[in-house]
């Protein structure tokens, strides 16, 4: 009859070979192929030392018939080590989730129990539809300064292990990061970027639970981050953008009274609007720079216009030389 | 009086709630603050597992989200009474505890800043009952119980009780004023006919 065997990493394991007697003829096979008869003793299996690779179907036939006397199936792994287990509300004042995993794989399958204390009430922890290593506790009470107490623990067939947290409600509290961050330029405005986003939609209330953000933006060229913090509203509009430059924004939530800010929303990229270079033609016009600005890069401005009244030979020459000029210029910005 | 949903009511209750989001804001801020000194300077760990304490409003509330606009704000009136009581029997205590000179000392100032801050919550709470028509209810019966011969670490422990639930309540408080916000001109804080006793 076929059955389970569970043994640890490193275990010596010896297989009988069902009721049959030590010295009597058998043959054992690994998934369908043959052992090799150092590894017998007796009609006896012995499997020293076993490892993961070592998983997989045994069999034991009787020598001369072939009947089949006996057939296990081996799975090598370890009993599990201590889980990591996290609880957070993303949509307060619902209730919160828990979720966890092990370290390291055990090879075999676990089984987890999970118990919610709150003081002396024990809660239910309602499996997720869609993850099997997460549950869900609605909040009966709100506003309690008793803590919850999670315990999860482990199971396999090698062993057990638990971890338990305690905390209290508005610890836990985390948004997901908001949504839809959309940023664009301003028309006829170099300096500024109009960035909008969306409260999280796994955030029941934004009206009676308002969410305050945290917005961080810097040009994709230099490495530190400038932030914002906005108490209210879903917009913001940057006003000291560097003209030309392509800038990354993140977005960032929290609750506005407690609990931890979100993770960063997804980076979104906007360059402020730049006029359009103007095509040259037989005299260029040379575009008006604005006061000295360490903030943007212009062309340097030339010292000479050209006269409308000019040769056309040496003003077309003039013409181009200066056109060369504000094309370079202009090639520089956009490095 | 103007009747409870008139406009002008209507925007004065906005105005009382506004405000009395951002001082409930503030005295949490504040209540924090002094939770962390007063544990420090009492020789507490806020580890430590305080059960109930009888005459300490708990903020913890089961259905909160179903509760009308009239619940809301007697429950906040009777806590925040309460916590005003409390209050001052704490600096007082702390007074006969450390001597007059001494009682000054931050503590007691912080103290001090947090009771004016819950007595002015209490006037707030006052002045929306006032608007709705219902007066609010008397102080009879409102201060704080008489301490039976506690120990100095007993009542260590009642003033711990009363931070921690104090910090919860000026948190239930900024939602409850943000839900009777929500009610627009002409809507009532009572209870539905279907709902009252």
């Amino acid at each position: 009859d076929s059955h389970i065997q569970y043994e640890r990493v490193g275990a010596d394991v010896t297989m009988k070979c069902g009721s049959m007697d030590w010295d009597a003829a058998v043959t054992w096979t690994a998934n369908g192929t043959d052992i090799d008869e150092s590894h017998l003793n007796g009609s006896y299996l012995i499997l020293k030392n076993v490892n993961l690779t070592q998983s997989g179907q045994y069999s034991c036939y009787e020598g001369s018939s072939w009947h089949l006397k006996y057939q296990t199936y081996l799975r090598v792994g370890t009993p599990p080590k201590e889980p990591l287990l996290m609880c957070r509300s993303n949509n307060y004042p619902k209730g919160f989730y828990c979720s966890w995993h092990l370290p390291t794989p055990t090879s075999i399958p676990n089984s987890f129990n999970i118990s919610v204390i709150h003081g002396t009430k024990e809660m239910v922890c309602e499996k997720d539809v869609f993850l099997k290593n997460r549950c869900h506790i609605r909040y009966i009470q709100l506003f309690s300064t008793v803590k919850y107490k999670v315990t999860l623990t482990v199971t396999n067939a090698l062993g057990k292990n638990s971890t338990s947290l305690t905390f209290d409600e508005f610890t836990i509290v985390k948004p997901d990061p908001p949504e839809s961050v959309v940023a664009k330029p301003v028309p006829n405005n170099p300096r500024r970027l109009e960035v909008s986003w969306q409260n999280p939609s796994s955030w029941p209330d934004p009206e009676s639970f308002p969410l305050k953000f945290f917005l961080r933006y810097r040009p994709l060229i230099l490495d530190q981050w400038q932030h914002v913090e906005l108490s209210d509203g879903t917009s913001h509009t940057i006003t000291d953008a560097y003209a030309g430059k392509e800038y990354i924004i993140q977005v960032a939530a929290k609750d506005n009274d407690i609990g931890t800010w979100s993770d960063w929303s997804v980076a979104v990229h906007a360059t402020p609007w730049t006029e359009e270079p103007k095509h040259l033609t037989t005299e260029a016009q040379i575009t008006e720079t604005t006061s000295a600005s360490t903030s943007s890069f212009m062309p340097p401005p030339t010292t000479k216009i050209c006269d409308k009244g000019a040769v056309v030979g040496s003003g077309a020459v003039a013409a181009r030389w200066t056109a060369g000029l504000v094309l370079a210029a202009y090639g520089v910005l956009f490095i | 009086m103007a009747a409870a949903d008139s406009p002008s009511a209507a925007l004065r209750r906005c105005d009382l709630c506004s405000r009395g989001i951002r001082l409930a804001g503030k005295m949490r801020s504040d209540v924090v603050d002094l939770l962390d000194a007063y544990v420090e300077q009492q020789g507490l760990d806020t580890s430590v597992s305080v059960t109930a304490v009888e005459g300490v409003p708990t903020a913890a509330v089961e259905r909160w989200d179903e509760q009308s606009g009239i619940q809301r704000l007697l429950e906040n009136l009777a806590a925040y009474r309460a916590f005003r009581a409390l209050l001052a029997q704490m600096l007082e205590e702390q007074r006969e505890q450390l001597g007059e000179a001494h009682a000054d000392a931050a503590l007691g100032r912080a103290l001090a800043a947090v009771l004016l801050q819950v007595s002015a919550f209490v006037y707030h709470l006052e002045e929306l009952l006032q608007l709705e028509s219902r007066g609010p209810p008397s102080e009879e019966g409102t201060g704080a119980p008489p301490s039976p011969h506690l120990t100095l670490f007993e009542r260590k422990l009642r003033g711990l009780r009363v931070l921690q639930e104090l910090a919860q309540w000026a948190v239930r408080s900024a939602r409850d004023l943000r839900q009777l916000a929500k009610l627009g001109p002409g809507s009532s804080l009572a209870p539905s006919l279907a709902e009252s006793p």
